[in-house]
């Protein structure tokens, strides 16, 4: 059982996804709290800077595969190696706008990846991830 | 005779006295040849001592007198004088009466021719004598001819010799032939002979000695002679200055007696011969000779064997009734209780035969023994010889022959073969057993001949065999041949010749000898091969172990180009390029080293080489023969020109679809990375307006409303900003016009790119190095490459680092394949290719968080490089800066 407030991060260097993402969640009128990085080296950082503060971090992240610096699957490979030191269990969704099946394999062929999404994302869709992740 | 006219009458009677007194035959006669007086010599000597012929005619007492002694009488009554030294007269009687005369006138007064006065003389006993020496004389010279006696004569004084007819005949000099001392002596044979006849010439010549030698001379004409020389002085004046003789020629005598001396020896020997046993008996039969040979023989001695009767003790009794049935048939005797020590008593017994012999130690052994009988001279039988040998190893050897005779007969029957023996000379065939077989006649036909053979020749091959006997017996060499034969049972065969020949000592051919081969399976068997050799599909090369081709098929004939019979025996590398024959070598010892099934030159291309020089590609297959002559290799070999156009032609086809693929998997990959750019560049402002649009509608707040409609602006920006850059992408990407394309100098576009950049230049201080020496212009289009210049300058300046002024070198440079090849070298910020490099060129991708990074720069550059058909890499290192490496095709 998750604690009320769920923690979602948003990493996604469209500036415009992100705005409206977090304008669904507001919509749901859910429990949430949402941070946003434009790259997954941020994203990467935050976590890493916080392993042991699991009130810090997200109980789940919305991953882009294709952003600057460090793209979804180059943050995959890195947080595997912190993994086993982050002080909680995140939920991670790949998320793109590709339906390309080469980038849809890779990802579900990664284990810690619970599902690839196709952007856009609807409210109803979020919805029901958030509320099985507050069950 | 002198005449006086003092008296006539009593002159007359004076005359008449003293003719009647005269010891020689004087007759005197009147004018009409009467006689007046005659003396008693003329008389006696006309033998009328009783007649009285005073006044009787002279032509009446002779009437044998001829006319023309008459008409000698008339010319004398005129006066003439008629003498003859020597004269036959032949009488009434018939016989012959040697006579001289002298007839002249006689003068009653001067000029008055009384008659004639006859004084005669009859000298037949001398005429006789004379003759009778003559005769002498010729018989003894008859006689020394046939006794080829010569006679000499050496005058010392003058050393002149004098040398008969024969002589010089036995010498064998010409007539005109002078000798001398010194050269006479020469004549004598070096040694003995010359020796004992210089010793008789010096004991003659001191001594007075005569001799009588017999010496051996050497003819003028380089014969041996033997000569009897008979010699003796004669003194004059007390010193020997004639030395005469005779030489006879006794060669014949000679050299009889030397034969006679040598057959003397010989038949010594042969009795002393202790390999012949030589055993005589008398004609009772007891034993009288048993040489040493016929000791060695039984192991008897002689003194144990002389004197017993009947030899019956070292022969079978047996063989001991055969001989003498055989003997009794023989001189036509009864063979029964026949002795031919008895019975036969002139009657000419010369027996060979084999015997067995019995040892003293009662072994036997063969023997061949001749049985003679001894003659006396009256010709009655004396006893009997036998001359007899050991013929145990004749026996053995008989038999060891017989035993391979028999071999010999069983190997020609398995390898249906013969052999034959031609005396050319006397044309006489000899013919093994296996050869009557192999001709289908019975052993027995006798009198083979050349034409007995020629004969089974079938006549079509008739001509070609004549051909090679006849070449046989030029070359004086049996070149070996097959041809056909007709046999005396009608069968068709096939028979192969091979022979010698033998030459005489002046190198004429005398004999040939040689095998005669029944060949028809074969011959059947190789024109079986030869069909399936020339039906096979293929050309057929058949190779010996020494690579030496030893049958063609027509195929190859055809093939290669060459007649088989120009082939054959030549090598096989005549049928290889040059370049392949080493090769060739190694691989046809690793193939005669292990013989099998293969294919030749595995994975290789193989090539054969036409008489005509010209090179065509083969596959061939490589089968090993195991033949009588070793082990064959057969070659299938297969013209693959019309495989090899058509591999040719896959390949271009597999080529041209490669690079249709290749090309298809670029544009693909193209059309994939459209795919991706559409799906991702244009889906995600798609679903951006999407999301923004469903806000929009849930959207009750005019505020809210204005900020979801600029977020609408921003995203419809972006998405006119992205198709712009795909539409100029695919413009790119179509334009595929070489007209646009011209000769364009790095410089001009470097200069061009630094003054659309001047203030970023200026204002960066940037320091931008190029060297264009190596290469410096390239045939492109000049959009394109100006756009590729500032993209890629433009990019350096941008991402410059913050920590030093931005250094930029661009270098061309002319690779050894033609391609262009445009470095542009920086010492920017740098790009973590190992993280970004899979997306370097893609749109929007951009790696720093740069405000002005798009994402559009580098994916149109590398559009436009692909488009110009060439293509762009980088290395970078983060903070030291990038190359980018454009690769002009």
């Amino acid at each position: 059982m998750m604690s009320t407030t769920i923690k979602i991060c948003i990493v996604d260097d469209d500036e415009i996804y992100r705005f409206t993402i977090i304008k669904i969640l507001e919509s749901l009128q859910l429990p949430t709290k949402t941070t946003t990085f434009s790259d997954g080296e941020q994203a990467l950082d935050f976590i890493s800077d916080h392993l042991d503060q699991d009130y810090e971090l997200p109980d789940v992240i919305f991953l882009d595969i294709d952003m600057p610096v460090m793209d979804g699957f180059q943050f995959m490979d890195e947080y595997e190696k912190i993994r086993s030191r982050v002080g909680k269990n995140i939920t991670i969704f790949m998320v793109s706008s590709s339906l390309d099946p080469v980038d849809i394999e890779r990802a579900k062929n990664i284990g810690a990846i619970t599902d690839y999404l196709v952007k856009p994302l609807v409210s109803v869709q979020l919805r029901t991830i958030l509320e099985e992740l507050i069950q | 005779m002198s005449t006086s006219n003092s008296n006539p009458n009593l002159q007359g009677e004076y005359n008449k006295i003293f003719i009647e007194q005269a010891p020689t035959a004087i007759a005197m006669l009147d004018n009409e040849m009467r006689y007046l007086a005659v003396s008693q010599r003329w008389l006696k000597d006309y033998k009328m001592e009783r007649q009285r012929i005073i006044g009787l005619s002279h032509y009446e007492i002779f009437p044998e007198i001829g006319d023309d002694w008459k008409e000698e009488h008339k010319k004398c009554l005129e006066g003439a004088i008629n003498t003859c030294d020597e004269a036959p007269f032949k009488r009434a009687d018939g016989s012959i009466q040697w006579i001289y005369w002298d007839v002249r006138p006689w003068y009653i007064s001067e000029g008055i021719i009384g008659g004639l006065l006859m004084h005669t003389g009859d000298i037949t006993h001398l005429k006789e004598r004379e003759q009778e020496k003559a005769r002498i004389e010729t018989i003894l010279e008859q006689t020394n001819e046939v006794a080829r006696i010569g006679t000499w004569e050496f005058n010392v004084d003058n050393n002149k010799i004098y040398w008969s007819k024969i002589i010089r005949e036995i010498f064998e000099v010409t007539e005109d032939y002078k000798p001398d001392f010194e050269t006479s002596l020469n004549f004598f044979k070096v040694g003995r002979s010359r020796d004992k006849a210089k010793n008789a010439y010096s004991n003659a010549m001191v001594d007075g000695a005569p001799f009588d030698l017999e010496l051996e001379i050497v003819t003028a004409k380089g014969k041996n002679r033997w000569i009897r020389a008979i010699g003796q002085v004669e003194p004059a004046e007390g010193k020997e200055n004639r030395l005469f003789g005779i030489f006879q020629d006794i060669s014949k005598m000679k050299f009889s007696e030397i034969a006679l001396n040598r057959a003397h020896s010989e038949l010594k020997a042969i009795f002393n011969s202790k390999s012949i046993g030589i055993i005589s008996t008398d004609k009772d039969g007891i034993i009288k000779n048993f040489n040493q040979g016929a000791e060695a023989l039984l192991g008897y001695s002689a003194s144990e064997m002389i004197g017993l009767e009947r030899p019956l003790i070292y022969l079978l009794k047996d063989e001991i009734i055969k001989f003498k049935h055989d003997i009794a048939l023989s001189t036509k005797k009864d063979p029964s209780n026949f002795d031919h020590y008895t019975d036969l008593s002139e009657e000419d017994v010369n027996d060979t035969r084999e015997w067995t012999y019995r040892r003293k130690d009662g072994s036997t052994f063969p023997t061949l023994s001749t049985l003679s009988a001894i003659k006396n001279s009256n010709g009655k039988n004396e006893g009997f010889i036998a001359v007899t040998t050991d013929i145990s190893e004749i026996k053995n050897v008989q038999h060891e022959l017989l035993r391979k005779n028999r071999m010999l007969n069983v190997a020609e029957k398995i390898t249906l073969m013969g052999h034959w023996q031609w005396d050319t000379i006397r044309n006489v065939v000899k013919w093994s057993t296996n050869l009557y077989s192999i001709f289908g006649i019975e052993e027995g036909l006798t009198n083979l001949t050349y034409e007995t053979y020629f004969s089974f020749v079938h006549p079509a091959d008739k001509e070609i065999v004549t051909e090679y006997f006849d070449k046989a017996a030029n070359d004086k060499r049996f070149y070996s041949f097959t041809h056909r034969i007709l046999t005396a049972k009608g069968q068709l065969k096939t028979v192969q010749l091979m022979g010698e020949i033998i030459t005489n000592d002046q190198g004429e051919v005398v004999e040939m000898i040689g095998t005669c081969q029944d060949v028809t399976e074969q011959k059947m068997a190789e024109k079986k091969f030869r069909g399936l050799l020339e039906s096979a599909p293929d050309a057929m090369v058949i190779v010996n172990s020494k690579g030496k081709i030893q049958l063609i098929n027509k195929q190859a004939e055809k093939l290669f180009g060459y007649p088989a019979e120009e082939l054959f025996n030549k090598s096989v590398e005549t049928l290889i390029p040059e370049r392949f024959i080493p090769e060739h070598s190694t691989q046809s010892e690793h193939f005669f080293a292990r013989p099998r099934t293969r294919e030749m030159g595995q994975g290789k291309e193989l090539y054969a080489l036409k008489k005509n020089g010209q090179e065509l590609p083969i596959q061939i297959s490589l089968s090993p023969l195991h033949t009588e002559e070793g082990l064959l290799v057969s070659a299938a070999i297969r013209d693959i020109t019309k495989q090899k156009i058509a591999e040719h032609k896959i390949i271009k086809s597999k080529e041209n679809l490669e690079a249709i693929a290749q090309k298809l998997r670029h544009q693909n990959k193209q059309l994939a990375s459209y795919s991706h750019i559409t799906s991702h560049n244009l889906r995600a402002p798609v679903s951006n307006l999407n999301a923004l649009l469903s806000l929009y509608k849930q959207c009750t707040n005019e505020a809210e409303k204005i900020v979801l409609f600029e977020k609408f602006e921003t995203v419809i920006q972006h998405l006119t900003s992205t198709l712009n850059t795909l539409v100029a992408a695919l413009k790119i990407k179509n334009s595929n016009d070489t007209e646009d394309l011209e000769d364009i100098n790095f410089d001009a576009i470097l200069h061009k790119t630094k003054e659309i950049l001047s203030y970023e230049i200026l204002n960066s201080n940037a320091v931008i190095k190029s060297d264009f020496t190596n290469c410096s212009q390239i045939r492109s289009n000049r959009i394109y490459l100006e756009s590729i210049f500032l993209n890629l300058i433009g990019n350096a300046m941008k991402y410059r680092s913050t920590d030093r002024e931005p250094h930029i070198d661009i270098q061309s440079t002319l690779e050894k394949n033609g391609n262009i090849v445009l470095r542009f070298k920086d010492n920017g910020l740098g790009i973590d290719l190992e993280r970004h490099g899979h997306k370097l060129f893609g749109l929007n991708k951009v790696f720093h968080r740069h405000p002005d990074a798009k994402g559009v720069g580098l994916f149109l550059t590398k559009t436009q490089i692909n488009s110009l058909g060439g293509d762009i890499s980088a290395t970078s290192k983060v903070n030291e800066g990038t190359t980018f490496t454009i690769n002009f095709n």
